[in-house]
């Protein structure tokens, strides 16, 4: 995987039921040799690999998470303005 | 960073076909083996093209334009998605109340916003191979991911819902039953997920989607006045007069035309599922601009073809989409207002399934259930039935008699711009996350241009919020 990676955590059963193992061919390139279409992804771009693999929780500094609370209580507030707006736009209609 | 070729040979351009022995030479991952699934075999198959294309790309002179067809797609359809029928609904009001003047040029700079961006969700999703909401729910906890999922799927349904209603009033102006428009947009919606194929699916969106161009000749029909259009370009001028609450608010309803949180998720998870790669990304990119250009093209035309309604002094306040058809009729001609009311049509269809998609990929990201087009049915049904649901749900809605469709289409784009400030900011901290980005981590200007956007988003909200409360600031 990518050196980048943060906190792979391995779970070699994490394959969901739906994820349909295809027959080996020999001889001839075909896709449904498991082995030419893994040749043609990136390693954490298979399914099976991006299942066990995750990217760790990143540590918050306390200037992100104050700049992700102060956005959030501005979403919140401005929701109430838009009520508060279309509330005064069906007065006025009426 | 650039993961290292997995078969060199094929890549570059010795040879266009991989062998069975250079696969196996080459496998990065033997413990994959015999957990490779459907699709990764439809996803290799698509690497397969753009890895023939690339190596004749190399030997013939007009080669890279088969890559970039390859290649092209997620940029297209996320900006053409986004001039949905509300937006077309937005930039014909900036046309029909103000005429040639300020909105033109500032619709460019809405689509420069907007691809600034949506160039970074291309390097994210080509880098870590991961959708939006995995990753904000990866790197930031379930917390904030389920805030930022709550902005998502509220502000993706309202939208959905105003995307039926642009099927139901451009299908209405040729008099089309409401439930006959909204059940056959439904019935396309389907036929575009169920080939279980995320190739075959964008390419048939695209198809579709190319019909935005339908406002260039009713644009053309409507006789812009060029030389006003040169000028307004360069000077920004006339700005619009009166109100200057409706003004603003039709600023943000702009703004909320172009740059919206659905459009981070779609591009990013359309990214993932076309198996983009690292080396893909410069391709992104020029997806991304084209995507831009074409739309901001296509928006122009909208104000422009809605420009004799400001001439001849018809107020359009409330207009919805038939009505702009309708009032257009006399002074751009039969062709004109059915062009028109076909491009909304479009514009609405279209973005019903770009943005029930977006939801879906968002949810089976969270989920960990499947979430790619590239999956039967049988084996991802969870992330069907949320595309399909959300689009049946909302197209109900738009079907139930005295619902208030003009309360949702008022407020959608304002409530888009207003959630996109937080959906910026998860996006900067993932682009300048060394971990998550490697090398591809975003540089000084592209992060200037970023805050630069998320500054003049909140900016927008702030006033159109002080003008709401306080509307004689603005003498409102």
């Amino acid at each position: 995987m990518d050196s980048h990676r943060a906190d792979i955590s391995e779970d070699q059963d994490a394959l969901a039921p739906g994820d349909v193992p295809v027959g080996v061919k020999s001889e001839q390139l075909t896709l449904h040799d498991p082995r030419a279409v893994l040749s043609l992804l990136e390693a954490d771009q298979v399914v099976a690999a991006k299942r066990r693999t995750h990217f760790g929780r990143k540590n918050l500094s306390l200037g992100t998470k104050a700049l992700l609370w102060g956005l959030r209580v501005y979403v919140v507030a401005m929701l109430v303005i838009v009520l508060l707006s279309v509330y005064q736009a069906i007065h006025a209609a009426r | 960073m650039d993961a290292p070729d997995k078969n060199p040979s094929l890549l570059s351009g010795q040879t266009a076909h991989p062998t069975t022995e250079s696969a196996v030479a080459s496998a990065a991952a033997p413990e994959l083996i015999g957990l490779v699934t459907h699709e990764d075999v439809d996803r290799a198959r698509d690497r397969w093209e753009v890895a023939r294309a690339r190596s004749k790309g190399r030997s013939k002179k007009f080669g890279g334009f088969r890559l970039l067809w390859l290649l092209v797609g997620p940029g297209v359809l996320v900006f053409l998605g986004e001039n949905d029928a509300p937006s077309m609904l937005s930039y014909s009001a900036d046309g029909s109340r103000y005429g040639v003047g300020f909105f033109i040029p500032f619709v460019v700079l809405t689509f420069i916003m907007g691809f600034i961006v949506q160039e970074m969700t291309v390097r994210l999703g080509a880098v870590t191979h991961r959708g939006h909401a995995e990753l904000i729910f990866d790197r930031f906890g379930k917390f904030w991911g389920f805030f930022a999922m709550g902005d998502l799927i509220f502000g993706n349904f309202l939208t959905l819902v105003t995307e039926f209603i642009g099927v139901r009033a451009g299908l209405g102006f040729f008099g089309v039953r409401p439930s006959i428009a909204v059940g056959g947009a439904l019935v396309i919606v389907v036929a575009a997920i169920t080939t279980g194929r995320y190739w075959t699916w964008e390419r048939i969106t695209l198809s579709l989607a190319i019909f935005n161009g339908l406002f260039i000749p009713a644009a053309i029909l409507a006789r812009p006045d060029w030389h006003a259009v040169g000028h307004a370009m360069v000077t920004w001028t006339p700005f619009p007069g009166g109100s200057r609450y409706e003004i603003l608010l039709l600023i943000l309803a702009t703004i909320g035309a172009t740059v919206t949180p659905w459009m981070l998720f779609f591009q990013q998870s359309a990214v993932v599922d076309k198996g983009m790669q690292p080396r893909d990304i410069n391709a992104g990119r020029f997806d991304t601009l084209l995507g831009a250009l074409l739309a901001s093209v296509f928006a122009i035309a909208a104000i422009l073809a809605t420009v004799p309604l400001f001439h001849h002094g018809i107020n359009a306040a409330d207009f919805q989409a038939a009505q702009f058809a309708e009032a257009l009729e006399p002074l751009i001609g039969h062709t004109g207002a059915a062009l028109f009311a076909l491009g909304i049509f479009e514009a609405g269809i279209v973005a019903a399934i770009a943005i029930s998609t977006s939801s879906a990929y968002a949810f089976g990201e969270v989920m960990q259930t499947g979430h790619s087009l590239n999956r039967p049915l049988r084996e991802a049904w969870p992330f069907y039935l949320t595309l399909f649901g959300s689009a049946c749900a909302a197209a109900a809605l738009v079907l139930i008699p005295h619902f208030p469709l003009e309360f949702v289409v008022l407020t959608v784009n304002v409530i888009a711009v207003l959630a996109m400030p937080p959906a910026l900011a998860f996006l900067l901290l993932l682009v300048n996350d060394p971990e998550v980005m490697g090398e591809h981590i975003n540089g000084f200007w592209a992060n200037v241009a970023g805050v630069t956007v998320t500054v003049l988003l909140i900016i927008a909200g702030l006033g159109f919020g002080l003008a709401t409360v306080f509307p004689k600031w603005l003498g409102g």
